[in-house]
């Protein structure tokens, strides 16, 4: 073959005519599988990806954090605050039954059943009673007012009763797509849910989450028009993506954040004053820039895009990185130096890996002696969900209403306190705030507690991400979310 | 011969049977129960667990397990698959097209490719392009495939940015994009490969060069082209056949890095996939069958070294 002939033939190759996507299906590529379906029970990313196309809630959070009808149209709250009346619409699981007040029902008792184990089920412990007031129509009672009552209730995905037991593999919802199949470490097929109530909408034929692990991959998909979609990019690839002919680069501000936890039921993190002095040790600005290359925002407990809760770094002293105080701070709290520990690493994620090693560098210069244990996701939940760490570094999903958020996470004995933390002087705070209906009153309760967990709280909070999506440029009508919710998926169109 | 050739496949059933004993014994070792990942970290009641480790023939002793599997798999029946409950034949079915297409192209590429290069490396050794090549083939040797993978995504991205070569489309439904979009994939796979059998060539060549019979038919006054390729190559091959056939193996197991790095639907992947949910039926299918087709190719190697050379005929 001569050289000419054989460059024909690679430019014939080349040049042949990418296929026709099915039509209007949307191709995206992720990076890792979900670690199963149940949107009651799994809450990493990876399954509230797939699931926000499942399933939806009674009500929803759109994307500027605002609460909006979803499976109940509306809703009225009797003057006391304890008696919400909802109004279910007429909707289809997609197993083609009519979805009733008692699914409802059904749906938040698995949640609070403690044999679930739903890092939820704390969030609707405060109900009193539930009753099917009508074919339609839904009354629920609390034992106390909780002003958080309707942003939670769209953290809970209405599932179809009967396939509860198994929910982790084969999803039953109500949501504007299906699942069809799952192939394991391949892709996750989902399609258009004919019967949707939302008349007109969605409008692709299907979605098609394809698992790509190297980022490379992903970014040549979708320069070359494998993918149309990547739902989450980082920092460093939209970098290289932004400008690329025919790619779209989309950004949010991220709800979830990165951290350093801190097991506070055993040495060396069970003195506060050890904790405040790896938030004095850890040099967030430098964080942002090395690993997040100046794309993300530090913050305190809550995030920024939380703009009327949310208070500046500025207010948080501990924030000011001084590694010599710190040092100070260990010996003035009697630990000998350095301080020996192990944190574990969410090792599927670039980037809790790069910052582990950054934390690590910063610690060790305050009297720290960090050893890491990168650990693959499986391992990871298990030892996160047991406590049996003595701190660890990973990402957290925060949430729209810093009630639920704190409630959950750093409350006695709330569901995902993982960190054995307990402080009375929070949980009052946080009891009176729930029940405090007035917002300007609920700011103040709030503003105490942001003050009380950033420097001694079981968590140092690093930084919160600018979230990326890449879309080619004939997709149309989609928008990222602050909680990485895919919910604009179902008015996404792709034009020819 | 029919007694070597019927030797070597009696060795060949043993190697497979030691195999499926390693594997059965190897995924059991590993930490983690099958069940209890299907069921999720969450979901710790100890009465599914019970039902599903039942259902799996969990509770059985090793042995039991072991000998029941392999019972039915010497009556055809690979059991179902932990995860998708789809017959573990199916699925894998399914899948090892797309690594027997990349096996086999890599393959060819590195016949095509080294063949000549090594030819051309034996007859002008010592000259600058002889270096030239050789030193390009230790770099291919050196270097790892699946990091050759991540260069050549991100040179696709550079030069051919508006091109499609990502992703898997079948053969049969439009074979152009799916030879288009295999391109890069084959590259990283069979680039290492075509360097190492390029120096197998090389060595045997330079060796065969010097043999009398060569002198010979150059003093007949044979042209030099024929002398290299008819009386010259013919005899290296033989050790260049050898090669091969572990090479395929080799492209056979690479493919698990460059189906993950390419996202291929691919034995590979779904071999990885099966590892981290503990699905054993799948597991063991699939070594067992790569364990197979390893032992086949060498076996055909076998068979094509006595059609090459008349001597191995006569052991």
């Amino acid at each position: 073959m001569s050289v000419r002939t054989g460059r024909l033939a690679v430019a014939a190759l080349i040049l042949a005519l990418p296929i026709a996507a099915r039509a209007q299906t949307l191709e995206l590529a992720t990076d890792q599988s979900p670690v199963g379906l149940d949107p009651q029970v799994a809450t990493a990313f990876s399954t509230a990806l797939i699931d926000s196309n499942i399933y939806e809630g009674l009500t929803a959070i759109d994307k500027d954090l605002r609460v909006i009808p979803a499976l109940a149209a509306s809703w009225t709250i009797a003057p006391d605050g304890l008696t919400y009346d909802f109004t279910l619409r007429d909707v289809k699981f997609h197993n083609g039954r009519a979805m009733t007040p008692d699914d409802i029902i059904k749906n938040i008792d698995r949640v609070r059943d403690p044999k679930t184990a739903s890092p939820y089920g704390s969030r609707f412990t405060g109900i009193k009673s539930m009753e099917a007031t009508g074919p339609h129509t839904l009354r629920v009672v609390l034992s106390a007012p909780a002003a958080p009552l309707l942003a939670q209730l769209a953290s809970l995905a209405i599932v179809a009763p009967e396939a509860f037991a198994e929910l982790g593999r084969k999803p039953v919802g109500t949501g504007p797509f299906r699942f069809q199949q799952w192939v394991p470490d391949t892709y996750i097929a989902l399609d258009r849910n004919p019967g949707y109530w939302d008349q007109g909408l969605p409008k692709l034929a299907g979605l098609k989450f394809d698992i790509v692990p190297e980022s490379a991959t992903r970014e040549l998909g979708i320069t070359g028009g494998t993918y149309q979609m990547l739902p989450v990019v980082d920092a460093s690839a939209a970098a290289t993506l932004q400008g690329k002919p025919g790619v779209r680069i989309l950004q949010t501000q991220d709800l979830a954040y990165s951290l350093v936890g801190f097991n506070a039921s055993r040495a060396p993190f069970g003195k506060p004053e050890v904790r405040e002095a790896a938030n004095m040790a850890i040099d967030r600005s430098q964080i942002v820039q090395a690993v997040y290359f100046g794309r993300a925002a530090p913050g305190g407990p809550l995030s920024p895009a939380l703009k009327e809760w949310a208070l500046p770094v500025s207010d948080f002293p501990c924030y000011a990185t001084d590694p010599a105080a710190a040092r100070k701070k260990l010996q003035d709290a009697g630990v000998t130096l350095p301080v020996k520990l192990t944190l574990n690493v969410l090792g599927s994620l670039q980037v809790v890996v790069d910052i582990a090693q950054v934390v690590q560098a910063q610690l060790n210069k305050a009297g720290f002696d960090v050893q890491l244990n990168v650990q693959e996701q499986g391992k990871f939940i298990q030892d996160w969900r047991a406590s049996n760490f003595e701190g660890f570094v990973s990402l957290n999903g925060g949430g729209p209403d810093p009630d639920d958020y704190f409630g959950r996470t750093f409350a006695t004995g709330g569901a995902t306190n993982v960190f054995k933390y307990s402080n009375p002087d929070l949980d009052k705070l946080l009891a009176a705030a729930r029940e405090e209906r007035d917002t300007a009153k609920r700011k103040q309760l709030y503003d105490q507690a942001q003050k009380m967990l950033a420097c001694t709280g079981p968590v140092a909070t690093i930084a919160y991400a600018t979230l990326f999506a890449a879309e080619r440029d004939n997709v149309q009508g989609f928008a990222p979310m602050p909680t990485r919710s895919l919910r604009y998926l179902r008015e996404t169109t792709l034009a020819k | 011969m029919i007694r070597a050739l019927l030797a070597r496949l009696g060795e060949l059933l043993f190697v497979a049977f030691g195999v499926s004993v390693l594997t059965f014994l190897m995924i059991r070792l590993v930490p983690g129960d099958a069940a209890q990942v299907m069921l999720g970290a969450s979901d710790t009641s100890p009465e599914k667990l019970a039902v599903l480790r039942h259902q799996l023939g969990l509770d059985q002793p090793l042995v039991a397990q072991y000998g029941d599997w392999i019972w039915r798999v010497l009556h055809g029946d690979f059991g179902t698959s932990a995860w998708t409950g789809m017959p573990v034949i199916d699925e894998i079915g399914g899948r090892v097209g797309v690594t027997v297409e990349l096996t086999v192209l890599g393959l060819l590429v590195a016949v095509v490719l080294a063949i000549p290069a090594g030819c051309l490396m034996a007859a002008m050794r010592s000259s600058a392009s002889d270096y030239a090549v050789r030193i390009l083939s230790i770099a291919g040797v050196t270097v790892p495939s699946f990091w050759l993978g991540s260069l050549l995504l991100y040179g696709a991205g550079t030069f051919a940015p508006g091109v499609p070569l990502i992703g898997w489309v079948p053969f049969a439904d439009a074979p152009l994009a799916n030879l288009q979009r295999i391109i890069l994939p084959v590259a990283a796979i069979a680039l290492p490969v075509v360097a190492t059998l390029a120096r197998v060539v090389r060595a045997a060549m330079v060796e065969a060069l010097g043999q009398d019979y060569v002198r010979t038919a150059r003093a007949k006054g044979i042209g030099e082209a024929l002398v290299v390729f008819r009386h010259a190559l013919r005899n290296a091959l033989i050790p260049f056949t050898t090669s091969l056939g572990i090479m395929a193996g080799y492209l056979f197991g690479g493919s698990v890095v460059i189906e993950q790095v390419f996202a291929l639907p691919g034995l590979g992947r779904l071999m990885v996939g099966a590892i981290v949910e503990r699905n054993y039926p799948l597991i063991q299918a699939a070594i067992l069958l790569a364990t197979a087709v390893f032992v086949v190719v060498n076996f055909v190697v076998d068979l094509v070294y006595v059609a090459i050379d008349p001597r191995a005929r006569a052991a």
